[in-house]
């Protein structure tokens, strides 16, 4: 009974501070209010906290949506985009290849128009079918006018000899191979000799006078005795000279002109010489060099 | 119709061999594809299967090949051959016997090639045989055993339909 009085009274209480309160929020709203804003700091502060939590976990749901469902469409257009750099990386390749490979054959031309000789423009197709021979394969023949023992080049000097033909291609034997010998001649001092491959993919210049004053350095040329080159190609540079007592000859291992690992395009040399006035003039040309101090 | 087929994988390997080779070379040496094709062959199929690829190959490599036009014929022929003649006397052929057997045959094949060469001494020999012939066996071996395992399969699963036509 006694519990029943007091909850009456609470519960009238109550009922008379929310209509006092009323009362005051209409008779007195501006003190009302700043009341108010007094009670709400604190509990203000108490809300944040679940709020932030709460603010968080809806944050990280809307980066879900955003970074993943959202997203799939653009996932595929990155992909494609992805995509298509490949294919322009690939073009762009392309692109410098060809390029490189006109520069290739803007050099091969301007040395063609300026060499004295017949040549013929072949590509590399392949290399030796064996691991014993130094040699590659090109994609003229017989068809188009090579024959064997006919000298290859490039501008830089040098590359070896047509040694077999069918009727579309035909096999060089580079001039570092061992079975290789091209008559040579030392720029500087004029020494003849023979130049030979090794084993080790080097050349060698043989059976250089005695007395001959070769040095590491001198830069070796075809000496045109041969009738596969003409005078004054290059074939490479001295390295070491060796001259062994009681020999007859001195020998120098020549590091060839031509990187013979990087041949794309080449020139066959069909006739040494095209006619006789450009033999001529090629022939006042050395002598004139050599004329010179 | 086998002869034909052999042409087939001779026009196949031998511009293999001569073009895109030089990527799976090691040391500057590639494994010859003729040899190891007639190896198989004359493994598996016997000598005259082997003997008969290993001539086409050869005439195929010599026509691509700044060596004499013989040597490849003989070398590619003869082991083929030789092949044949080893498969034919063994119980079972497994990966190891395959190794050790193309090793072998890929060494007397250089040493022919090496003789050809006409090295100026013995030096040149030793050379030759640590820079291309040692190499060169190797890589025949492990391709060709590698060959032996993909292959092997199918070649027991045919072997035991003719046997079983049979």
């Amino acid at each position: 009974m006694a519990i029943s009085r007091s909850t009456y009274g609470t519960r009238r209480l109550a009922i008379v501070l929310f209509a006092c309160l009323l009362v005051a929020l209409f008779l007195l709203p501006s003190q009302s209010q700043r009341l108010l804003q007094y009670v709400g700091g604190p509990l203000g502060q108490v809300l944040s906290l679940p709020l932030a939590a709460f603010s968080s976990v809806d944050h990280g749901l809307a980066d879900m949506w955003n970074g993943y469902v959202a997203l799939q469409s653009v996932h595929e257009e990155n992909r494609q985009l992805h995509r298509d750099i490949e294919l322009l990386k690939g073009q762009n390749n392309q692109l410098r290849e060809s390029v490189t490979a006109v520069q290739r054959y803007e050099a091969l031309l301007n040395f063609k128009q300026q060499s004295p000789s017949q040549t013929l423009a072949a590509q590399v197709i392949g290399r030796d079918a064996t691991n014993w021979y130094r040699g590659m394969i090109l994609n003229k023949g017989e068809g188009d006018g090579v024959r064997t023992e006919m000298g290859v080049i490039t501008p830089a000097g040098v590359v070896g000899r047509v040694v077999k033909t069918n009727s579309t291609s035909s096999v060089v034997l580079l001039v570092t191979d061992p079975n290789n010998a091209i008559a040579g001649v030392v720029q500087r001092t004029r020494d003849e000799g023979i130049v030979e491959g090794t084993s080790h993919g080097r050349a060698r210049l043989k059976y250089i006078p005695l007395l001959s004053r070769v040095q590491a350095g001198d830069r070796v040329v075809t000496s045109g005795l041969t009738g596969a080159f003409p005078r004054g190609l290059a074939i490479g540079s001295l390295i070491q000279v060796e001259k062994s007592e009681g020999d007859l000859f001195q020998s120098a291992e020549i590091e060839p002109e031509v990187d013979l690992s990087k041949l794309d395009e080449v020139l066959i040399i069909t006739a040494p010489y095209e006619d006789a006035d450009a033999a001529q003039k090629l022939l006042q040309a050395i002598h004139g060099d050599r004329k010179k101090p | 119709m086998k002869f034909l087929l052999y042409l087939l994988l001779a026009l196949v390997v031998v511009p293999l061999q001569t073009t895109l080779l030089h990527y799976a070379s090691l040391f500057g040496v590639r494994p010859d594809l003729g040899l190891i094709a007639a190896c198989l062959v004359g493994f598996l199929g016997g000598e005259l299967d082997g003997l008969i690829l290993g001539l086409i190959l050869g005439c195929f490599q010599d026509m691509l090949s700044a060596g004499d036009l013989w040597i490849n014929v003989m070398t590619k022929g003869g082991s083929g051959f030789l092949a044949g003649l080893a498969g034919r006397h063994m119980a079972h052929i497994t990966p190891a016997v395959m190794t050790a057997g193309l090793a072998i045959i890929s060494c007397l094949s250089s040493a022919v090639f090496l003789y050809s060469m006409n090295p100026a001494g013995l030096d040149e020999v030793w050379l030759g045989v640590r820079s291309t012939v040692l190499v060169q066996a190797g890589l025949d071996a492990a391709v060709g055993a590698g060959l032996y395992l993909v292959f092997r399969q199918r070649w027991s699963d045919d072997r035991m339909v003719t046997e079983g036509a049979l």
